[in-house]
């Protein structure tokens, strides 16, 4: 029952001593407290930690591919202007003189693009077809912080306008310097390869693989074209280079395949490891942020400790201010 | 403890003077100083081209390019000089957590500098990003992308610049109003003065937690770029480095400021403060290098770390810069010679600031061949929001009670702000006493 109160009667507000005193809280509670605190929270943090990064993704069934072998291409370079047309990119005219469209690697107008490696000292030549490697766990959509990249539908990464604040983070993340940013305009977008994702709607494929004569590339699933190029290594053994596909495992496996008979790196494949890149960057943080536990952890640790020193300097400041009329600054 | 005993005895037994007792405003100086005007063009150039960028493309303003999409402005401004910004951590989980009494009287040194280092890095990052318009989507959570590293900065930073700093200078500003303003002002401050104290430590748990968060995500960032960043320095350490950079960097740069102030505006030193921060500093230089060093062994990069080519060389610049202060600072007769504190002070801002600059630019190599080099707007732009800083805080310290002084100096008298009434002086010995209703007890 609450003590008796006469109407009217002021009561004088009192702040009790005991308010600045330290907290009636011995160091042996805060610890329990503390550590039952972390305990719960590690306790329900941990059956969900994610394998969201797996060192080595595996491709869904549905993931869709492209399998480019440049012992077929013959540089035609059909697939560029299909590309463009599809993409609806203007020409780029820079090297031409402003008269066709003459990219000298991928850049805010080009996804696509037929390159040519020639050995320094040597008749050996090769083509090599460059676009987005649609990563199984591509470092871009990690990296990307309101999820304007993303992996869309039959695993092609794609870009939305309408998320992107222009950070170019995709462009320092991708391993394969694929995202380009238009540095000459005022509304700039992120141009890559988006695997024709509006044609894949339609049940179309892909502008570049309709359109090659030769079957230099080829649409196809994952599953079937990793089988398709593997039967052609079988077939052809010491054709091409390593025996192997890349793509396969580079940075944990690629949906875009490559078949070469000279070394990936001399027509501009990087060496890479087989873990994916976002499984690097996430393994510890996904564990500290998981449910924002760690900053949690910490502020409760802090906050105990905090609060007590709080509580003592403030019992300290108010006699130091009675003995010099001064008050304390914070 | 604010104000520490006038006097105290060292271990020799001779009597010492503690000269930093609280913060108070610089008197007898003009405002507008050549020094002021100089920092104030060079901003004036930055911001005038900076408002021009905004309606321009990037590309024509900054050297950068597809290979290099970041600029000096994020990894110089941001990357590198908030980790000068890292004072009021530093300091301040030094003063409140490991209760160094000694420090909180430079803690708002610390305060103002480090918000003024968050703020124009931010500044800095609203005009390199290419679609700000979009940034709103910091506001709706079901946009986050809450494994990115960058979301993480995007969000923390602002926040804890706006919010959190901000909160924790606005005593000085307050205090300020208190003894200038009216008898209005003054009644509204008194109210609202115990809620704010309330508050105030929970408001620095969010402090101390936030810049934990983000300083190192920013190493975090560049985990991403993975084997594009030479080995010495790409390693699951970053965060840890990164962090422990920043920590070494606030401590670094509170003492630089602190000396050249005093310098500056003829303080005198305060002795035991220098030394108590030296000491930490040396401490975390030491932190550093053992991590740094730890994490070198166990990816097996000794040998690539002593091949003395250019990697190796920036490397080891970079590990002397800030073995030399944690060495010389263990000596007690370093730490009391000013001289040689601003020395160490400044070497180790400058190892960690390599440290935080090299993965970002020099030691970032993308695959194709491309180089960077920042043009001409871009250095101006840099350099003019580093000049915006400088300038706030030369007319901080005379309009607000922040560099560290002795309490003769404090006569609560304010200098006035052109064209406005001037404090209320009539009371007592020229000076508005503290009101008992303020008082804690």
């Amino acid at each position: 029952m609450s003590p008796a109160v006469i109407p009217g009667e002021v009561i004088p507000r009192q702040i009790s001593p005991s308010q600045f005193a330290p907290h009636p809280v011995s160091r042996r509670q805060a610890l329990l407290g503390i550590l039952g605190l972390g305990g719960t929270i590690t306790g329900l943090a941990l059956p969900v930690l994610g394998s969201e990064h797996p060192a080595h993704p595996v491709a869904p069934l549905d993931a869709v591919s492209m399998l480019y072998d440049n012992t077929m291409c013959t540089g035609c370079k059909a697939c560029m202007p299909a590309c463009n047309e599809a993409n609806g990119l203007p020409p780029d005219t820079v090297l031409s003189g402003g008269i066709w469209d003459l990219p000298a690697d991928l850049n805010s107008k080009t996804k696509n693009i037929i390159k040519l490696y020639q050995e320094p000292d040597g008749p050996g030549f090769s083509y090599v077809k460059r676009q987005c490697m649609h990563c199984l766990d591509p470092a871009c959509v990690t990296g990307c912080p309101f999820g304007s990249l993303k992996k869309s539908d039959w695993g092609a990464v794609t870009w939305n306008s309408s998320l992107c604040i222009g950070c170019r983070y995709c462009e320092v993340a991708c391993p394969f310097d694929v995202p380009k940013f238009e540095w000459d305009n005022w509304n700039p977008k992120i141009v890559k390869c988006e695997f024709c994702y509006d044609r894949l709607k339609k049940n179309d494929q892909p502008a570049c693989t309709a359109v090659c004569p030769t079957g230099a590339v080829i649409f196809g699933k994952r599953t079937v074209l990793l089988a398709q190029a593997k039967d052609r290594i079988t077939a052809s053994p010491d054709k091409y280079f390593e025996n192997r596909v890349y793509g396969e495992h580079e940075a944990g496996g690629t949906q875009v395949l490559y078949l070469s008979n000279v070394s990936f790196q001399k027509i501009g494949l990087p060496k890479l490891g087989t873990t994916s890149l976002g499984h690097y960057a996430t393994k510890v943080t996904s564990v500290i942020y998981k449910w924002l536990s760690g900053p949690i952890l910490a502020a409760g640790l802090l906050g105990v400790v905090i609060k007590k020193n709080w509580n003592r300097h403030e019992a300290e400041s108010a006699e130091q201010e009675k003995k010099t009329g001064l008050h304390e600054q914070l | 403890m604010s104000q520490p005993a006038i006097h105290q005895h060292d271990a020799t037994g001779s009597t010492l003077v503690n000269h930093w007792q609280r913060g108070v405003p610089v008197h007898g100086e003009p405002v507008i100083t050549p020094t002021l005007l100089f920092f104030a063009a060079l901003a004036a150039v930055g911001l005038v081209l900076a408002a021009v960028r905004f309606f321009s493309p990037l590309g024509p303003f900054s050297g950068m390019n597809d290979a290099y999409a970041w600029g000096i402005w994020k990894t110089f401004n941001v990357m590198t000089l908030t980790a000068l910004g890292s004072g009021p951590l530093a300091v301040g989980i030094a003063a409140w957590v490991f209760n160094r009494h000694k420090l909180h009287v430079v803690m708002r040194t610390a305060l103002v500098s480090g918000f003024l280092f968050y703020a124009t890095g931010l500044v800095a990052l609203g005009f390199d990003v290419g679609r700000p318009w979009n940034f709103y989507s910091a506001l709706l959570p079901w946009r986050w992308n809450a494994e990115s590293a960058m979301l993480e900065i995007s969000i923390c930073m602002p926040l804890y610049c706006a919010v959190f700093l901000a909160f924790e200078n606005l005593p000085l500003v307050l205090e300020r109003f208190y003894y200038t303003g009216s008898d209005q002002t003054r009644s509204v401050l008194r109210d609202i003065a115990p809620f704010l104290r309330r508050i105030y430590p929970f408001v620095i748990v969010g402090a101390y937690v936030l810049p934990l968060m983000h300083q190192s995500s920013l190493g975090g960032l560049l985990l991403l770029a993975g084997n594009k960043i030479n080995p010495l320095w790409q390693t699951p350490f970053l965060p840890l480095l990164y962090l422990l950079a920043a920590g070494l960097c606030g401590l670094g740069f509170v003492i630089f400021l602190l000396l050249i102030c005093s310098l500056r505006y003829s303080r005198p030193l305060d002795l035991g403060v220098l030394g108590e921060l030296g000491n930490l500093l040396s401490c975390a230089c030491f932190l550093f290098l053992a991590v740094r060093a730890g994490d070198l062994i166990w990816r097996g990069q000794v040998r690539a770390a002593f091949a003395f080519d250019k990697m190796s060389i920036l490397f080891l610049i970079e590990t002397v810069l800030i073995l030399i202060p944690a060495i010389l600072l263990r000596i007690r007769v370093a730490r009391e010679t000013p001289r040689t504190m601003l020395k160490m002070a400044t070497l180790a801002c400058l190892g960690g600031m390599f440290y935080r600059f090299i993965p970002t630019s020099i030691a970032f190599i993308p695959a194709h061949r491309a180089s960077y080099f920042p043009s001409l707007p871009e250095v101006l732009m840099a350099i003019g929001y580093i000049a915006l800083g400088i300038v706030a805080f030369l007319l901080a310290v005379k309009y607000f009670a922040v560099l560290p002084g002795e309490i003769k100096d404090w006569n609560y008298v304010f200098r006035p702000i052109p064209k406005r009434q001037p404090a209320n002086q009539s009371d007592a010995e020229g000076g508005t006493r503290w009101p008992a209703s303020l008082s804690t007890r």
